[in-house]
């Protein structure tokens, strides 16, 4: 096995793998709240993707309802990954407001919680196609500023390539990770969070108002997404209004392989099924979409609470 | 009359499609288990009944069954989709909750990479040129109407059964059945099963209504749809499923002068139903409200 190609499999892996456990991180950190899963996340993704889109490079399409206009300003990338980010955000909180709170005030099925944020999903992708059309929208190559597209490294004998996106798609995860991991290990309202939760009855008997921090929760959920929206968007282009779907699902596959409600397990499943995509043997790469599946299978049949999760007590 | 059938033939066939995969959801519902498998069953029952209607190596069996080659079909397609069921339920059934729902979702796509890259689906492009026994398409209605009337039968006597009613204490408190001695996982294997067994024979159905089958008939987006006829029309009512698709079928035709924003509000109508209908449109007929 030569190095050089290992090391870029590895490059490509956890670069990919890393947005896929950002990406995730937002239905964990809803699942570990509300103990349901936001099938609306996929939409918010999509949606930073396009809003993104839209800050920094100004321009619409050419067959939405929004054909031919253009922005009066344009920011720069970062700012616009960042805007697009918070905008999503405030998305997720929409989707909490919408499909989620009404049902919880009334204490109905899980389940009718899960079809309701699916027709908030609905909504939203096709608010994104009516708007935007649905035709291919790819960020410029020059969105990045002036840094090369790539740089090589050489590698005994062999090269290693890694593209400047790829990079920034690691940087960028491995920054929200670590400060998502200090605000809910380190604040005061981190601290608050992990007791709604744990319980939210005790946790309001507390004094935390349980309805502020699971909508904290929805912003945070979105802006991750948003945020992982962008960063794929701008790596392999926004392919269509329902191109956050295809994600959507792999990053289900990724908490379950890391164990639903835990935040180590979703980065680990989220790096696992990178770099299992990665290592892909070339001639099986038409078979790449259904890596991650077949891993969650794997998972379920031996060890269903998946890598690092605890198994589920039975409460009677 | 008569316009008015060919003006809406192929709507009222797509209901009655609809409605029977929605029911096909409604057997594991029973025992309260959420499952998006029966489009992955759907599609590999179209598989089957476009493969032995197209394939050349089989020309002298369909010369020799004629007609009878549809119903062989369907039942190549109930076995077929029954073995399949049975291998994907035991692992995932194991499991309490979400994971039902979220093994399925994964069928469904390994499925659909798999079509995809294999050569007896053609591809990409799936299957042409499938043979059709009727000319109108709402003479299919003669395929799924009497398929549709005999699970609601099935479904009338399965809920005064003993097996049906082992379901049902399922869905009230697994914990509580099992400490009963129900074999939970068994009987759970069992209506998972049943409906899958059903979304395959849907699909063999479906296959020469369509004329032809790609991977486009097992999306994601579709699972919803069925899984969403269910719990629109009511997840405890047999007649939830039929009242879901009638409605969640015609909606887009009814919508049709909103051109592209009518999948808004199909959606705005999904948040509403829950929110609104918890029990859906059944629902509002039960007169043991709760």
């Amino acid at each position: 096995m030569p190095l050089a190609w290992f090391l870029q499999n590895l490059v490509n892996g956890l670069s990919i793998g890393s947005v896929y456990a950002v990406f995730a991180l937002g239905y964990t950190l809803v699942f570990s709240v509300l103990g349901i899963l936001n099938f609306a996340h996929a939409a918010v993704f999509t949606l930073g993707a396009y809003l993104t889109y839209v800050l920094a490079v100004g321009e619409f399409g050419l067959n939405g309802l929004l054909a031919g206009a253009t922005m009066p300003f344009k920011l720069p990338f970062a700012l616009a990954l960042l805007a697009g980010a918070v905008l999503s955000g405030l998305a997720g909180m929409a989707v909490e407001y919408l499909a989620f709170r009404p049902l919880r005030k009334r204490g109905a099925d899980a389940l009718l919680a899960l079809v309701s944020s699916l027709g908030v999903a609905l909504i939203l992708v096709n608010l994104i196609q009516y708007l935007f059309g649905a035709e291919i929208y790819s960020f410029p190559p020059d969105v990045l500023g002036s840094l090369p597209p790539a740089i090589l490294f050489h590698v005994g004998e062999g090269m290693v390539a890694m593209r400047t996106i790829q990079a920034v798609l690691f940087g960028v995860s491995l920054l929200l990770l670590i400060g998502l991991v200090w605000f809910i290990q380190f604040t005061k309202q981190g601290k608050a969070l992990r007791a709604v939760a744990e319980n939210p009855d005790t946790a309001s008997l507390l004094g935390i108002s349980v309805d502020t921090f699971t909508l904290g929760t929805f912003f945070l959920s979105g802006l991750l997404g948003g945020m992982s929206g962008t960063l794929i968007g701008v790596s392999f282009g926004l392919s269509g209004p329902y191109f956050g779907v295809a994600y959507g699902l792999k990053a289900l596959a990724v908490i379950v392989l890391g164990g639903l409600g835990s935040i180590p397990g979703t980065v680990l499943g989220g790096l696992v099924i990178g770099l299992a995509e990665a290592f892909l043997p070339p001639e099986l790469s038409s078979y790449k979409e259904a890596v991650a599946y077949a891993l969650l299978f794997a998972v379920l049949l031996a060890r269903p609470q998946g890598l690092l999760g605890k198994s589920a007590e039975e409460k009677v | 009359m008569e316009d008015l059938l060919a003006r809406y033939g192929f709507l009222i066939v797509t209901i009655l499609q609809q409605a029977l995969l929605g029911l096909s959801l409604y057997f594991p519902l029973m025992t309260g288990q959420l499952s998006l498998a029966s489009i992955g069953f759907y599609s590999l029952g179209g598989y089957v009944a476009a493969v032995m209607g197209t394939h050349p190596a089989l020309a002298p069996l369909r010369e020799a069954l004629g007609f009878s080659m549809y119903p062989l079909e369907w039942l190549v397609a109930l076995l077929a989709s029954s073995i399949l069921g049975v291998v994907l339920g035991y692992p995932a059934l194991r499991l309490r909750g979400i994971y039902l729902a979220l093994a399925t979702i994964a069928f469904v796509q390994i499925l659909g990479v798999l079509a995809l890259n294999m050569p007896i689906t053609g591809g990409a492009i799936g299957i042409f040129d499938i043979p059709q026994p009727f000319e109108s398409r709402l003479a299919y209605a003669w395929f799924f109407g009497p398929l549709l009337a005999l699970t609601l039968f099935f479904l009338w006597r399965l809920e005064r059964s003993g097996t049906g009613r082992l379901f049902f204490s399922i869905r009230e408190n697994e914990l509580a059945a099992g400490a009963m001695g129900v074999n939970v996982t068994a009987r759970k294997v069992q209506a998972f099963v049943i409906g899958c067994a059903l979304a395959g024979v849907v699909g063999a159905m479906s296959a020469p209504l369509l004329n032809t089958w790609n991977t486009r008939q097992g999306t994601f987006d579709a699972a919803v749809a069925c899984l969403a006829y269910v719990l629109i029309g009511g997840a405890r009512s047999k007649w939830g499923a039929l009242l879901g698709a009638a409605l969640l079928v015609s909606l887009p035709e009814l919508l049709r002068p909103l051109k592209d924003s009518r999948m808004i509000l199909d959606g705005l109508v999904l948040v509403l139903v829950c929110v609104y209908m918890p029990r859906g449109i059944a629902g509002l007929f039960d007169r043991r409200r709760a």
